[in-house]
């Protein structure tokens, strides 16, 4: 009778942990298509937690990475300076050329004042931790609500765009990288201004979809955002073209790009504390933390 | 209770670890610690109540800190850890190679279970090309260390309390051909 009895309750116990998870699924999905379902408390719990426990973990490493960077492997230092130094000297001519192009049209001041205007506010944040599944794209972000960070922000690094944010608690944020194969973002090529979504592809890293009929794509193009789709702003780097498929008959061709930002690398990001008009129609009815939102831009 | 507990802390450890990892190796070639923990567990711990609910927490906290949906992995390490108890039940998974093979095959499996999850909730990602070609090296990576965290787990499980554990009894002959 006893045997019995604790495998029924077992046999409950099981139950109630798929039921849970499916219904946590189900939820979760839901809260990406609306914006409108929070985390749950225990979560966010979890979430602040993992960043103090991550920064200690990766500690070490960091030293040990630091130490090899700045100390040991210093082979190609000198040639880069020397590189970079002289594209320095080209860039303060072509800028130098520019400006005096500009006062010379009467426009620069016009756009000191346009500038104010634009003036986007920007977090900093440290990268504490990558996605603990090998199947997704995920950053975790040392900053949260508390610093003005929400669900549905873009994130940014100085190379060009890394991500958005999809779920945050008071200290943290998890952002899904344009890697994640769930993430599409509106792009078009800077040069041809040619349309398409730029897809994640694991660490196969990123592909730029377009419509092949009357689309000008090639090797080495700079792919940009589009801010058509209302998520991200328009004109962050995205990815250079290094591959175009042959499109056959098919009528979407894909392009190969080497991402903008090495997120190999990637230690130090900037949330743009300013969401996209169709984040914040998603999310406008929050109060505080979001459910991850709908990818694509 | 202490053992869970015990077990518990052993998961967020070995998720804090591969969080922390996963930044200097590449994904496909990071093994799944999480994963391996719950599978160990189903391999050398005795208890299925407390196994069920260690894999449980540990998925949850994964897809916290995983861009899944909330309850993708926990369904998914409930499933592993019920199949390495059926593995370790009716095959013998004793040595470190047939522990690797398991794990690989199991691995694939729920590479693909992911994916299908994925494509069912996201339409338009999930089995993939690209997405198969980054399994062979992550069953592989597993695989590898798969021996490793068995035996981990196993010695982790006996300090905390269980004398069986990583030993359990198989049986001498087929069931009913008994005498």
């Amino acid at each position: 009778m006893g045997e019995f009895r604790s495998r029924i309750a077992f046999s409950m116990l099981i139950a109630a942990l798929v039921a849970a998870a499916t219904i946590s699924m189900v939820v979760d999905r839901r809260g990406r298509l609306t914006g409108g379902s929070l985390l749950p408390g225990w979560s966010r719990v979890v979430l602040d937690a993992a960043v103090p426990l991550q920064k200690m973990v990766a500690l070490p490493f960091d030293v040990a990475r630091d130490a090899w960077t700045r100390y040991v492997a210093l082979v190609d230092v000198a040639d880069q300076n020397q590189a970079l130094r002289s594209q320095l000297a080209e860039l303060r001519e072509d800028n130098l050329q520019l400006r005096e192009a500009l006062v010379a049209s009467g426009r620069l001041e016009r756009i000191a004042e346009m500038r104010a205007d634009f003036d986007v506010p920007m977090r900093p944040a440290e990268l504490v931790g990558v996605d603990v599944s090998p199947w997704f794209r995920s950053v975790l972000l040392d900053r949260g609500q508390t610093d003005g960070v929400l669900s549905g922000m873009p994130v940014i690094s100085e190379d060009g765009l890394v991500g958005l944010v999809t779920a945050t608690s008071s200290r943290a944020a998890k952002s899904m990288t344009v890697l994640d194969r769930q993430s599409a973002v509106d792009a078009t090529v800077q040069r041809s201004r040619s349309r398409g979504i730029v897809r994640g592809r694991g660490s196969e890293g990123i592909g730029f979809e377009f419509v092949a009929r009357g689309a000008d794509v090639v090797v080495g193009d700079l792919v940009i955002t589009s801010g058509l789709g209302g998520v991200y702003p328009k004109g962050l780097r995205i990815g250079r073209v290094t591959a175009v498929s042959d499109p056959g008959s098919k009528l979407v061709q894909t392009a190969s790009l080497e991402p903008a930002v090495d997120f190999g690398r990637l230690e130090q990001v900037f949330v743009i504390l300013r969401r996209g008009p169709t984040m914040e129609l998603l999310y406008r009815a929050e109060d505080g933390d979001a459910a991850p939102a709908q990818p694509g831009s | 209770m202490k053992r869970v507990l015990g077990l518990l802390g052993l998961g967020a450890v070995a998720l804090t670890l591969q969080g922390a990892v996963a930044s200097f190796l590449p994904a496909p070639f990071c093994p799944d610690l999480g994963f391996l923990l719950v599978v160990a567990l189903g391999l050398c711990w005795r208890s299925a109540v407390g196994g069920v609910c260690v894999a449980g927490a540990i998925g949850f906290t994964t897809d916290l800190l995983s861009g899944s949906l909330l309850g993708q992995h926990a369904l998914l390490r409930l499933a592993a850890h019920a199949v390495a108890r059926f593995g370790n039940r009716h095959l013998n998974l004793r040595g470190a190679l047939p522990q690797a093979v398991f794990v690989a095959v199991l691995t694939c499996a729920n590479a693909f279970a992911m994916a299908l999850l994925t494509s069912f909730f996201s339409p338009g990602t999930g089995v993939g090309g690209v997405a198969v070609r980054e399994l062979l090296p992550q069953a592989v990576a597993n695989a590898l260390f798969a021996p490793l965290i068995a035996l981990g787990t196993a010695r982790a499980v006996a300090r905390l309390g269980d004398e069986d554990g990583g030993q359990r009894v198989l049986p001498l002959a087929p069931r009913g051909r008994i005498a």
